[in-house]
């Protein structure tokens, strides 16, 4: 039988970013695939060459519209504990729930383009409808829905008030209800069953093989979660990472699900245990350069991300690399893609929920 | 680098279970005084003293004084980055630009990427990938944009625009 090569990428209906994968297929089965990156390649990694550390924050946060909050969190993360600057206990608090209410904006977005994919107009629609007021919180919040900007070496820029926090929980209460019903259709519907449930299984031996991350490997068994190492306040929330079993496609959407309850519930305690009061200190500004290197872990909304930064005492750093979750679960997906059936290829895809600008930098 | 030495440690890792979390390289650059300020000065100090010199030829005439760093070879560090549940441990090694360094991948079937994005983008010569995409990863405008020559090159450009105005 001869081998067809089928060029699946740059664009493609199902496909919000230029993924470029070269599928070799003998019949309708892949048996390779062979992935390029780099279509849209912006080197934001060179740019410390050119941009001060002080302002490669906003250049960071660029890296993705949908992290962009935790990409400019990790960044300053990174330069505190270079710098040794304590960051005040009410801004991080703040951090942590602007993080946390990223992770459900990304997750409800993400599920709009996953029911898309395998042709749920109507589904895409309510998740969307439902991230928009998720944005609304960010506008309110930090002036920004997209790029937020409020994160600063040593704190956050701006404050949300007690009685703005308490309005916030309640929206995402009623929002968390809400979401119940959609997320019924995701459970229950038999189509949406059929299109994803056993498809694309990863084993717990072999996400354990291609050192998946964040939901890719909670679907396939792994408790793994970088929060729980208790970094940047974690160690003061309750919480359990989700974890379920299948591994499949349909696992991946479930995983998902769950997490944005497990969200808002985070964001309540956050709400709970933070200082509360008016004008508390936000900001420990750092002197002078920065000297050393650290590697920063945090847990993104598509799984663990990993920053590397080297400073040398000038104004410039030496080095700054950003392992984003999609660069750690394209194994993953290559391993998926191997052996599935064409049509099943675009859902698998979707379901490690590939941020492609932020793979590619 | 000693291959065989390094590539057992990477091995006590995998059995242990750990994750291969990231392979970083960092180009090592001599460090410039100031921003802007007299960056095209020769009067560049080494960022890393300990970088292994290439042995200098006794019989050249030149032998009395150390190359200075443009003529050097370029020196490379490169960590290996292993996870596991809280843990986080990292493998350094310093290279001189043009060595050869060994793949990790038949222990970490994901270093391909890593592996196959340092050879694009830094031109480090990775031996043994099992997956070698052979240069297809990437598609720059610059062939190797994180070489020391196109560092320099760029540095230059941004200092050369630094002086302009005046």
């Amino acid at each position: 039988m001869r081998r067809t090569t089928i060029p699946f990428g740059p664009q493609h209906p199902v496909l919000p970013e230029p993924l470029v994968l070269d599928l070799i297929l003998m019949d309708e089965k892949v048996v390779d695939a062979v992935p390029t990156i780099g279509y849209i390649h912006r080197g934001l990694e060179m740019m410390v060459e050119r941009v001060e550390y002080t302002e490669m924050g906003f250049v960071v946060e660029r890296i993705c519209g949908i992290c962009s909050f935790m990409h400019g969190m990790g960044y300053c993360v990174s330069l505190e504990s270079i710098m040794n600057v304590e960051v005040p206990e009410r801004a991080a608090w703040l951090r942590l729930i602007w993080a946390e209410i990223s992770r459900i904006q990304s997750h409800l977005l993400w599920l709009g383009l996953g029911a898309d994919a395998f042709g749920f107009e109507n589904l895409f629609m309510h998740c969307w409808r439902m991230r928009e007021q998720i944005l609304d919180i960010f506008e309110k919040t930090t002036g920004g829905r997209i790029i937020h900007s409020v994160n600063r070496i040593g704190g956050v820029k701006r404050d949300i008030s007690d009685s703005e926090l308490d309005a916030i929980l309640v929206q995402l209460q009623t929002l968390g209800a809400a979401f119940k019903e959609t997320a019924r259709v995701f459970g229950t519907d038999p189509s949406i069953a059929h299109r994803l449930g056993g498809v694309g299984i990863l084993s717990k031996v072999d996400a354990l093989a291609v050192d998946a991350v964040g939901p890719m490997a909670r679907a396939s068994g792994l408790r793994t979660d970088t929060r729980l190492i208790g970094a940047n306040y974690y160690d003061r929330i309750e919480f359990e990472p989700v974890v379920e079993t299948a591994g499949d496609c349909l696992a991946r959407v479930v995983v998902r699900m769950r997490e944005i309850d497990a969200s808002i519930d985070i964001v309540r305690q956050a709400i709970d245990k933070m200082p509360k009061g008016e004008g508390l200190p936000l900001e420990n500004r750092p002197r002078g350069n920065p000297l050393g290197e650290v590697f920063t872990r945090l847990e993104q909304p598509r799984g663990e991300v990993l920053y590397y930064v080297k400073a040398n005492g000038t104004k410039n750093l030496e080095r700054f690399r950003a392992r984003t979750p999609t660069f750690a679960n394209i194994p993953a997906m290559i391993k998926l893609v191997k052996g599935c059936d064409l049509a099943d290829v675009p859902n698998i895809i979707l379901t490690i929920d590939p941020c492609i600008s932020c793979t590619e930098r | 680098m000693d291959a065989t030495a390094f590539l057992a440690r990477v091995e006590d890792y995998h059995k242990d279970g750990w994750r291969l979390a990231l392979i970083n390289v960092t180009t090592v650059m001599p460090v410039v005084a100031a921003h802007g300020a007299a960056a095209a000065a020769p009067t560049a100090v080494p960022a890393v003293p300990a970088a292994p010199a290439p042995a200098v030829p006794a019989e050249s005439a030149e032998a009395a004084t150390p190359p200075t760093p443009a003529e050097a070879p370029g020196v490379f560090e490169i960590a290996w980055a292993f996870a596991k549940d809280g843990k986080f441990e990292t493998i350094r090694e310093q290279i001189v630009a043009g060595d050869a360094v060994p793949s990790v991948s038949e222990f970490f079937g994901a270093a391909f990427l890593y592996e196959n994005e340092i050879r694009e983008l830094f031109g480090i010569n990775v031996v043994g990938i099992v997956v070698d995409l052979k240069g297809q990863l990437y598609q720059t405008a610059t062939k190797v944009p994180f070489s020391h020559a196109a560092i320099k090159a760029r540095l230059a450009a941004v200092a050369a625009a630094a002086v302009k105005p005046s």
